[in-house]
C-alpha cells in the first residue's frame, strides 16, 4: 500500500485507538441486542467489527486527504442489524435512535436514494455515538434480502477496476428490484396473516367454532378454553386424582387423522364421546388406586372411544397409539388390552 | 426395591428392581433424588427389573423428568414390562417418557 505523510499519520493514529475501537464495538453491540431484546425485536442476525488495517490502509490510499483526523473516519466500528422484514429495519432504526446519539448530518437512507426508475443498494446507515461519548461508529439496517443482494453484488466484484457492460449491470438491478419486490410481499404477507390469525382467535373467543379451521394456532387457543376439562375431571374423581398438567398439541394429529376439520367438529367429538369415553376410562381406573392423571386423559380416552366406534378395531387402536406414543410393537400390546377392556362396555354391544 | 444409580456411556442410569409401590416410594425418591442434580448428561430409568409402579412411583419419575427438561436434557425409560407400560398408557403419561 502506498500512503502519502497523513495517510501514514491516520493509519499510526487508528493503531494507537484499535483497544478502544474493539471495546467500543462490543459495547455499542451488548446495547443494542439488550434493548432489541427488551422490545421483543426478532432479528436474523447481529454482526459487529472493527476495520481491519488492510482495509482502511486502502481507503486512505483512495481518499485519505478527505480526512483530517482519524475521528473524521466514521465506519472504524461497524454494527450491522438484518432483520426479517422491511418494517423491522424501521423499529430496529427506532430502537438505535434511542440508544445512541445519531449524527444526522452524516446518517443516510440509502432506500430513499434511488431514482423512482432505479433499484440497488436498500440499506439504513446511522452514524452514531454511545451515550457515553466516544468514536462515532456506523450502524447498517437491512432486511436479509438486503443483505443478500449486497453481499452478492460485494462478492462478484461489482465494484471493481474493470468496467461492466451494461447489460450485466441491468441485470443486477433487475434483480435488484425483484428483491425490493419480495421484500415488500413477504411484509404484506405477513400483516395479512397477523389479521387473519386474529380474526380467528376472536371467532374461537366467540364460540362461533364451525367457522374456524382445525390448525396448530387455532387448537391452541381453543385450548385455552379448557375444552377437555370437565371430562378431565369426571375421569380423576374416580380415583380422587390429581391432574398433572401435560401438552395436548400430540393429539393434533390424531384429530386431524380422525377427519376433524374445524374447531366445531372437535367440539362435536368431544360432546358425542364424553360418556362413553368417561365409560372406559372408569373401567380402567377404577380397579387401580392410581391417583395422578395427565391432562390428556380425557381427550386419549375420547380417541379410543371414536376409534373404537368408528369400528377400528385392534389394527384402529394399533395406529392411534402408534400416532400418540410413537410407532412401536408394544402398542399392539396395548390395543389387545384396550379391546379386552372395551368388549364388555355398552357402546360396544 | 432397590435402586442403583451408575455412570454408562456418559449418561447416568438408575436400575430399579422390585415394585415400585407406595410403601417403598419415599425411600426410592431418595435413593433418585441424585437424578435431580445430573448437569449436562441424559438420564436413563433401567426398568427391565422393575415389576410395577404405583401413583407415588410415577410422580418420582414425573419429577426427575420436570427437573431434566429445565436442563435441556432427556430422560429415557428402558424395558419396561407389559404391566408397567399399561400404567403410564392408561393414566396418559405414555407420551411424556421417552422410551427405549
Amino acid at each position: 500500500m502506498n500512503l502519502d505523510p497523513h495517510g501514514e499519520m491516520l493509519l499510526r493514529q487508528y493503531r494507537e485507538l484499535r483497544p478502544t475501537l474493539q471495546q467500543l464495538a462490543d459495547e455499542a453491540s451488548n446495547q443494542l441486542r439488550h434493548a432489541l431484546r427488551e422490545q421483543d425485536i426478532y432479528i436474523t442476525a447481529m454482526e459487529h467489527r472493527v476495520k481491519t488495517e488492510k482495509s482502511l490502509a486502502g481507503k486512505l490510499e483512495l481518499k485519505g486527504a478527505k480526512y483530517r483526523s482519524i475521528d473524521d473516519i466514521t465506519d472504524l466500528v461497524g454494527l450491522r442489524v438484518i432483520t426479517f422484514y422491511t418494517d423491522e429495519v424501521d423499529k430496529v432504526a427506532a430502537i438505535a435512535k434511542r440508544v445512541f446519539d445519531i449524527d444526522w448530518q452524516e446518517s443516510v437512507d440509502k432506500r430513499k436514494l434511488h431514482k423512482l426508475d432505479s433499484f440497488g443498494y436498500n440499506s439504513l446507515h446511522y452514524i452514531c455515538r454511545l451515550k457515553t461519548g466516544g468514536p462515532r461508529f456506523e450502524l447498517q439496517m437491512r432486511t436479509a434480502l438486503q443483505h443478500v443482494w449486497s453481499t452478492i453484488e460485494h462478492d462478484t466484484g461489482y465494484k471493481g477496476d474493470v468496467k461492466i457492460p451494461d447489460v450485466y449491470l441491468r441485470q443486477f438491478n433487475r434483480l435488484a428490484g425483484m428483491m425490493e419486490l419480495m421484500d415488500d410481499e413477504f411484509s404484506r404477507l405477513r400483516i395479512v396473516l397477523t389479521n387473519y390469525r386474529r380474526q380467528t382467535l376472536a371467532l374461537v373467543k366467540n364460540g362461533q367454532l364451525d367457522d374456524v379451521p382445525l390448525s396448530c394456532d387455532t387448537f391452541r387457543s381453543y385450548l385455552e378454553l379448557q375444552p377437555f376439562d370437565r371430562l378431565n375431571k369426571r375421569i380423576a374423581a374416580v380415583n380422587q386424582a390429581e391432574i398433572w398438567p401435560v401438552s395436548m398439541m400430540v393429539y393434533l394429529p390424531v384429530l386431524e387423522s380422525f377427519g376433524l376439520e374445524s374447531l366445531g367438529d372437535v367440539q362435536r367429538f368431544i360432546d358425542e364421546n364424553s360418556d362413553d369415553a368417561h365409560q372406559l376410562a372408569l373401567s380402567q381406573l377404577a380397579i387401580t388406586d392410581l391417583d395422578i392423571l395427565s391432562s390428556n386423559t380425557a381427550l386419549q380416552y375420547l380417541c379410543l372411544v371414536h376409534v373404537l366406534k368408528h369400528n377400528g378395531g385392534r389394527d384402529g387402536l394399533k395406529s392411534l397409539y402408534d400416532l400418540i406414543n410413537g410407532e412401536s410393537d408394544a402398542n399392539g400390546m396395548l390395543a389387545d388390552m384396550m379391546m379386552e377392556q372395551a368388549k364388555t362396555l355398552q357402546f360396544m354391544q | 426395591m432397590k435402586t442403583t444409580i451408575q455412570e454408562q456411556d456418559g449418561n447416568i442410569v438408575a436400575i430399579l428392581v422390585g415394585n415400585l409401590d407406595t410403601a417403598v416410594a419415599a425411600e426410592t425418591e431418595k435413593a433418585m433424588s441424585p437424578l435431580n442434580d445430573v448437569e449436562g448428561k441424559d438420564i436413563i430409568i433401567d426398568c427391565t427389573d422393575l415389576a410395577y409402579i404405583s401413583s407415588a412411583g410415577l410422580r418420582i419419575f414425573l419429577g426427575i423428568l420436570q427437573s431434566a427438561k429445565a436442563k435441556d436434557r432427556h430422560v429415557y425409560i428402558k424395558g419396561i414390562n407389559d404391566t408397567v407400560r399399561s400404567i403410564f398408557t392408561i393414566t396418559g403419561f405414555s407420551n411424556i417418557f421417552e422410551f427405549k
